[in-house]
């Protein structure tokens, strides 16, 4: 049994992909279990490893995994595919739990090393390592990349461990108004910079 | 670690720029808010419809960066307690109506894959856990791959599996059967020409699947090998070759 592989969320094979999740969780809505467990065996180790960035302790990730499901069985129906593709509801629903999951622990049970440094830009693929990305993805490093470096760093890294402005500021021994001023300015150079 | 702030952010100058309703649906979605005004926000966007639009638009840009996540193999009692937190019970036992060729022709006619998955696991229970080899998504479009019969011994079909080459993968549909009385679990093999048998993994006795075929072992997959089950101890034959009895065979005719 072979670890479940990587796969973007959104690449240029993903045409069939999400057309089949889309119909899967609308068999979902309906109740179909049999969708609902194909479902399950396409996506969960996608979302696991979502779950897992935000929630190291695997039995915390296992939980919120538990309760992603859960929740696609119960709530199907308001997936909109006008608004995202499936498996961004998916991933976007996988993260928000583990990030509220997150917020209800002790703070000494939360992973305490930030890396502040420009070793992380290591950890996100190159346009070229990824030239099978789509357009998205390749706009939002696009755009990253306009900021400057810490920021950007800053920014990826608040993204993918889900820690609030005040852990940040601790973490990084700087004032909390400076990391607030530092994540806004980043967002609005961000949102200007995918949608000018 | 401040002096290796920027000084623009040291000296945060003019103040942070002032929070907006974007910028606030931003650090939602970011995901940078304390507990409780995580939850104040979260409850707007149940009730404010143009706040709910800036978040699923901040989605829409951020959520590229879950791409860069890799997937990790999830054990298997994940699934055994989502199925007991939604209150399922064991479905009836299997219909059978599987041991007829012909039908699996014809199903493996239909338009997609993914269809084919439903409609059989939608007849068959009561479910084991979802096999966690690595399974690849099934292709809507159907091209005309030819499907080998793996039969048990007696000629009965045990499972069919469907090649496609350019992917390195082979969906493997079983026909419903009885679990083995010993426990012991199915492991398909690929055994080129005149050479080792070569692991594929496990698969499931009653759910459709995909199974990816390692690289090294991509080659193998022409005609004149032979996809092989074995039956193995649980979590597969230990040291990569098979260790208990063929059950079903059958030679590749791509």
């Amino acid at each position: 049994m072979s670890e479940a592989r990587a796969r973007p969320l959104s690449n240029a094979g993903a045409a069939p992909l999400e057309a089949s999740l889309e119909a899967l969780l609308s068999q979902v809505a309906l109740g179909n279990r049999a969708a609902f467990e194909t479902l399950y065996r396409e996506t969960s180790s996608r979302l696991f490893g979502i779950c897992l960035r935000v929630l190291p302790q695997r039995a915390e990730a296992e939980e919120v995994l538990q309760e992603v499901f859960t929740s696609v069985w119960r709530n199907a129906s308001q997936f909109q595919p006008t608004r995202a593709a499936a498996m961004s509801w998916l991933g976007i629903m996988a993260r928000n739990k583990a990030i509220d999951r997150l917020r209800t622990l002790p703070p000494d049970t939360r992973r305490t090393a930030l890396e502040f440094a420009a070793e992380l830009e290591d950890q996100s693929a190159s346009p070229s390592q990824q030239a099978e990305a789509l357009t998205d993805r390749e706009r939002l490093e696009h755009c990253l990349e306009q900021l400057e470096p810490r920021r950007r760093s800053l920014i990826r890294q608040a993204f993918f461990a889900g820690l609030t402005y005040d852990e940040l500021a601790v973490r990084l021994d700087a004032p909390l108004g400076s990391v607030k001023s530092w994540i806004r300015r980043g967002l609005l150079q961000l949102r200007a910079c995918l949608e000018p | 670690m401040s002096s290796n702030l920027p000084p623009d952010d040291r000296d945060p100058g003019p103040g942070e720029p002032p929070g907006t309703d974007d910028l606030l649906a931003a650090e939602l979605v970011l995901g940078v808010l304390s507990a409780e005004a995580r939850r104040t926000a979260q409850a707007r966007t149940a009730a404010d419809s143009p706040f709910a639009t800036q978040v699923s638009e901040w989605e829409r840009r951020l959520v590229p960066w879950l791409s860069d996540v890799e997937g990790v193999a999830v054990p298997a009692h994940v699934w055994q307690q989502i199925k007991r937190q939604l209150g399922w019970q064991p479905e009836p036992a299997a219909l059978r109506l599987w041991h007829s060729v012909g039908l699996w022709r014809a199903a493996t006619g239909l338009a997609s894959l993914a269809a084919v998955a439903i409609w059989v696991t939608r007849v068959t229970a009561p479910a084991p856990p979802p096999p966690v080899a690595a399974v690849q998504p099934p292709r809507a479009e159907l091209a005309a791959r030819p499907v080998t019969t793996l039969a048990h011994d007696d000629g009965t079909p045990g499972w069919l599996a469907s090649v496609d080459t350019t992917r390195g993968t082979v969906l493997m549909v079983p026909v419903p059967g009885a679990p083995d009385a010993q426990g012991r679990v199915p492991e398909l093999w690929i055994i080129p020409a005149g050479k080792p048998p070569r692991s594929l993994g496990l698969v499931s006795v009653d759910k459709a699947h995909t199974v990816t075929v390692p690289p090294d072992s991509r080659a193998a997959l022409v005609p004149g090998s032979v996809l092989a089950i074995s039956l193995e101890p649980p979590g597969g034959a230990p040291h990569g070759a098979p260790t208990g009895p063929i059950i079903a065979k059958g030679a590749l005719n791509t």
